[in-house]
């Protein structure tokens, strides 16, 4: 052990010189006058990340800090001094068993929960397992009821099912989970990277240990694990290194490079885009026209608007963004990249003409400008760098102008970026997971806006009544089908633009005139008839259009009590829960496990059961339901009732049961059943009589 | 990269690609649907659609059974239907032979298949092709229908098995994994054996050996905290526990009141019957009640009478205690046999094998009630209307009801690739 260790700890105490030294600690202070003893040790855009003299990291916006410490901070990074980008190792060596110093002595005592599992847990679980907690006015709950925000709860996991098993790293599911191949559906934590290889075995010896909160006082080297090995070792193959990026390039000319054309987008509309971009001779340059064009298509994949993808921001590079005008100009930490009249000193211009091979030179990927766009840029420069004439850019992003029309691009856009993208953006690649936008609906460009998906166009030009992306941000705030469906509804403002927009027209290009919001829609077209929705397939195809999917961890917690939930088919969100094994031991407490699903279940089978009529109240609450079978159970006519809520309810069994004529009453409310079993019940002729008079169309066995 | 009007125009690289193959190839369809190909390619693919049916009650005429004499009389015909006359059915223009009375009744709820075929004459052969839509090999066995039910539907009753049958042996899971084989069940009345707590043993003491049992494994399974030792110490307590439990009831038919035995009748098919509404109670998917004597070669009129009078009073108390009970809708009735018997009434009054042409009688979930498809000639010898339909057709109806993935590919043991009802196609026309 000392022999081995000897090495390694000169190791690390010189990879730690290399990184960390080169900035001495100095005191920075704020304009108000409060101070912090650190050194600068990397920096991102323009918040720098200091480290006290405990290894800990603060991030520390530029702005935040004295002039004196911008201007050493800038001149660190300029010359640089300082790294750019988070440091990658953690200096902290209470979080690293194998670090110096007291590295050994917290090995033999075991590993100690809180210093060294608990912050793996804080980093990467804790975002969905932790305790409630209330944002937007909505309380967040744990995912899948596990909290994993103290000793206590992680070891609680599941109730009666845990997810650590003191010894059992194979039986763990914790362990299971975090070890699972990238691209599996249940591999945790679901977004962001998989665990390192450290961390794995650090959770692994932990739970080898003993999986006690002090340390165990055992030692487990990984290799105790059969299994340790060799899943590191696949691990580190499988997860962590992706594919290099096949670079394609056609020939020009070739079959495979023309141009795509969108769908949607007409020949001639594509045409005239294409030409547009390109400026005819004496005409000088519009920015927007001609310039944004060229670099939206080679520069806005990496200097693009900061967006949020899956929780996290994606920042633009080198904090440079070219989506606007206003940002062109903006520049970045080391100054403008565009001033006027003088190409040299337009930096976004030189890159472009600096030598393939010099490390500086843009754009990184896809060869070089041709050499007309770069004569276009170049122009711009030379003709003052200035804005478009009419340009709107200065209210992107915003609300239009009552008598401004609406713009796709500028109004739009930056509302479907902020609200929508998230889950209707393109598709991508996560952890070798391509993750594809929801219900299969983009809102990303104007074309995928106006394609709609498969259950048809979400936009009818002219008519905002019959366009489903109004009605959706315009339901209840209760309605499960409201969007956005997380963050809030959209304001007042941001709806009335959407239907502006939708009343004029709904194009691409603002429309000549704005349209009066409280105008009557303009009908285009006939509408389509809705198909009718007497057959059984057809009403769950229509509530399995308005629902998602369950997910596999809240089957699992539906599952819990003994139940057999299985969805109607294998894309169908909709599920028939029913208790198919020990149904005698079955009460009314067990379908609290369903509550996770209760939007999802559409079958609900009790039968044989010990359940009573409290089951019905708690199924009334289960929108969604089209068929509930009780046959053989203590239910009564108290429990009908419940059931009237129920706006889908097709099927009812109530055969075996001490339902009566009382509670035929509250079924013939329920217009929608088309079959009722009330055999071997205490339901009479008459009472058969009055319910087929109300339903006469139900088929009705007793 | 050029926009010109040429390049917009020109064909994607797809549907090139497919031309070009169209054109020089002779392929006409991309094989999407595995080796065949079907006019609803989508209803193939697994689990596009919620099942129609749930259970499945298959009723085994083992012997073959004379279809003129049952479910495809030809009252025109006497040469050929001898004695027995027809009778009209709850369902418009589908008639039935009188020897199925009760049958009739609920003729609005089932469908009659008139032109079965199959390649094999014998029982043996027949009855294996029947049952797994492939032909009998030496090389392997293959799986029983039943077996592929269980398999491909998962688990959805943990205490009592997927597919059990009842009279009469096979039903074996073939290559597939041997816990989707039929539980066998002899005798109806004698219910599960071996299930039952030894007479000699009352709670107590029971409960003191479990407890010295558990007392002998507390080392060993603190030493070994594994996932094996574990399950192995849930099945044992899924097995006390079933053994204490209602479920297993489910195989008790005295648990029946007399009334329900007087309406299945008494005899081994009606309380096998019983035993499979029970079952289906239970949520068993599959089972399969076996009833022999049907090898009328002498005596064919007196004969199918006997079987007939056991039989439509088990299958109509089976239809009416389903539709009672709202199961129906969910549970798939099938009867039918391994091949049919000869028009012709040979010299000693009885009929020899047919498998040229005989029937299949569906009821229950998913079915298109009052439907008769398909037709046969005068003289009931081959089919006229409609396309044969051959044992593996009529399984491929059955899976697609149960909303199982027809072009999910098993393999065995040699890495051979077997289908659920091998190259056949569900028959629409009687699917609702």
């Amino acid at each position: 052990m000392v022999k081995t260790s000897f090495p390694l700890l000169i190791l690390i105490f010189f990879s730690s010189f290399l990184a960390y030294g080169t900035e001495p600690f100095r005191v920075f202070k704020t304009p108000k006058g409060q101070s912090f003893e650190g050194q600068a040790v990397g920096y991102e855009g323009q918040t720098f990340i200091l480290s006290n003299k405990s290894g800990k990291f603060f991030k520390v916006p530029l702005n935040a800090l004295s002039k004196e410490d911008q201007t050493y901070l800038i001149s660190g990074a300029r010359l640089n001094r300082i790294p750019k980008g988070m440091p990658t190792k953690l200096p902290s060596s209470s979080s690293e068993p194998t670090k110096a110093g007291d590295g050994d002595t917290v090995s033999t005592k075991g590993i100690d929960f809180h210093s060294q599992i608990m912050p793996i847990l804080v980093q990467n679980c804790n975002e969905c397992h932790q305790a409630p907690y209330e944002k937007n006015g909505r309380i967040k709950k744990p995912k899948a009821g596990l909290r994993f925000d103290n000793y206590k709860m992680l070891m609680q996991g599941f109730g009666d099912d845990p997810v650590v098993i003191p010894g059992d790293d194979e039986g763990s599911l914790l362990m299971e989970v975090v070890t699972l191949p990238a691209n599996d559906d249940m591999i945790m934590p679901p977004k962001g990277d998989p665990l390192s290889a450290e961390q794995i075995s650090l959770l692994r010896r932990w739970i080898l240990e003993g999986a006690t909160e002090k340390p165990s006082g055992r030692v487990v080297t990984t290799a105790a694990s059969p299994t340790a090995a060799t899943a590191e070792a696949s691990d580190s193959d499988e997860i962590r290194k992706s594919p290099p990026p096949i670079k394609v390039t056609f020939r020009p000319g070739s079959f495979f490079s023309h141009v795509p054309v969108l769908l949607g987008v007409s020949l001639e509309e594509a045409m005239a885009k294409a030409a547009e971009s390109k400026p005819k001779p004496g005409e000088p340059i519009d920015f927007d026209k001609h310039v944004l064009p060229i670099l939206e298509e080679r520069c806005n994949d990496c200097h693009h608007a900061p967006f949020d993808r899956s929780g996290r921001l994606v920042n633009p590079k080198a904090s440079l963004r070219f989506d606007s005008f206003v940002e062109v100009m903006k520049g970045n930490l080391d100054g403008p990249v565009i001033v006027a009249n003088d190409l040299e000193k337009s930096r976004l211009y030189s890159v472009l003409n600096l030598p393939e091979d010099d490390d500086l030179f843009m754009p990184p990927k896809g060869g070089p400008v041709e050499a007309e766009k770069i004569d276009i840029i170049k122009r711009w420069i030379s003709e003052g760098a200035q804005p478009s004439k009419n340009s709107i850019s200065a209210s992107k992003g915003g609300i239009p102008a009552p008598d401004e029309p609406v713009s796709f691009n500028h109004h739009i856009l930056p509302l479907f970026e902020k609200k929508c993208l998230e889950c209707h953006g393109a598709p991508y690649v996560r952890n070798s997971r391509t993750i594809k936008p929801k219900a299969g609906l983009r809102l990303d460009t104007y074309e995928w806006v106006i394609k709609g998906n498969l259950d048809g166009m979400i936009v009818t030009p002219g008519d905002h009544t019959d366009s489903t992306l109004y009605s959706v941000v315009t339901l209840d705030k209760e309605d499960p089908e409201i969007m956005p469906p997380k963050g809030g509804p959209l304001v007042e403002d941001e709806i009335t633009m959407i239907k502006r927009w939708i009343l004029e027209g709904a194009s691409e290009k603002p429309a000549a005139t704005a349209a009066d919001p409280n105008a009557a829609p303009k009908l285009t077209s006939a509408k389509p008839v809705l198909a009718t929705t007497n057959s059984k397939t057809s009403i769950l195809d229509i509530i399995s259009k308005r629902l998602s999917s369950p997910s596999k961890s809240s089957l699992k917690a539906a599952e819990k009590t003994g139940a057999l939930v299985r969805p109607l088919s294998e894309k169908s969100p909709l599920v028939r829960a029913e208790f198919s094994s020990f149904s005698s031991e079955v009460q009314d407490s067990n379908l609290g496990a369903f509550s996770g699903i209760k939007n999802n279940i559409s079958h609900l089978d009790v039968s044989r059961t010990k359940i009573t009529d409290k089951t019905l109240s708690v199924a009334g609450g289960y929108p969604n339901l089209t068929w509930i079978s009780a046959r053989n159970t203590k239910v009564s006519d108290g429990g009908l009732k419940y059931l009237s809520k129920l706006k889908f309810l097709q099927y009812l069994n109530l055969s075996g049961t001490q339902v009566s004529d009382k509670g035929m009453r509250d079924l013939a409310s329920i217009k929608t059943l088309n079959e009722i079993y009330l055999w071997n019940s205490k339901v009479t002729e008459s009472g058969v009589e009055k319910l087929r008079q109300n339903l006469p169309d139900a088929k009705i066995i007793f | 990269m050029k926009l010109s009007p040429n390049t917009i125009d020109e064909l994607g690289r797809r549907e090139f690609i497919a031309n070009a193959a169209k054109a020089c190839l002779g392929v006409g369809l991309m094989p999407m649907a595995g080796s065949y190909i079907h006019n609803s390619v989508k209803a193939l693919t697994p689990g596009a659609r919620p099942a129609a049916a749930r259970h499945v009650i298959y009723l085994n005429m083992s012997g073959a059974m004379s279809h003129l004499d049952t479910f495809g009389p030809k009252p025109n015909n006497p040469d050929i239907q001898g004695p027995v006359e027809s009778i009209a059915t709850s369902a418009d223009g589908v008639i039935l032979s009188e020897n199925l009375p009760l049958t009739a009744q609920h003729m609005h709820n089932s469908a009659l298949i008139k032109t079965m075929v199959t390649s094999q004459g014998a029982h043996m052969q027949a009855s294996y092709l029947m049952h797994t839509s492939y032909l009998k090999r030496g090389t392997i066995v293959h799986p029983t229908f039943g077996s592929w039910v269980s398999k491909l539907s998962g688990p959805i009753n943990r205490t009592i098995p997927r597919n059990v049958k009842i009279g009469g042996g096979g039903g074996g899971a073939g290559f597939l994994e041997a816990e989707h084989g039929a539980l066998p069940i002899g005798n109806p009345k004698s219910g599960l054996a071996n299930s039952a707590m030894a007479s000699y043993l009352d709670q107590e003491s029971f409960g003191n050996r479990i407890t010295m049992a558990e007392k002998l494994n507390v080392n060993f399974t603190a030493q070994y905290q594994q996932k094996q030792v574990r399950a192995y110490s849930n099945l044992y307590k899924d097995a006390i526990k079933l053994m204490d439990s209602d479920d297993l009831n489910a195989f008790d038919i005295t648990k029946e009141p007399k009334a329900m035995h007087d309406l299945y009748g008494t005899s081994n098919f009606g309380q096998g019957c019983l035993l499979a509404r029970r079952l289906v109670e239970n949520k068993v998917r599959y089972i399969e009640v076996s009833r022999g004597g049907w090898d009328t070669h002498g005596n064919n009129f007196e004969a199918v009478a006997n079987n007939c009078a056991d039989v439509d009073k088990a299958l109509g108390a089976l239809l009416l205690d389903l539709e009672m009970r709202g199961l129906l809708k969910e549970t798939l009735v099938v009867l039918t046999s391994e091949f049919g018997r000869t028009p012709n009434i040979n010299a000693r009054d009885g009929r020899d094998h047919w498998p040229y042409c005989f029937t299949a009688f569906m009821a229950g979930g998913g079915v298109k009630g009052g439907t008769s498809y398909g037709e046969t000639d005068d003289r009931g010898r081959l089919p006229s209307e409609g396309k044969p339909i051959k044992p593996e057709d009529l399984n491929a109806t059955i899976a697609y009801l149960l909303g199982l993935p027809l072009n999910d590919v098993q393999y065995s043991p040699s890495g051979r690739p077997f289908t659920v009802a091998h190259k056949g196609e569900p028959l629409f026309d009687v699917i609702a």
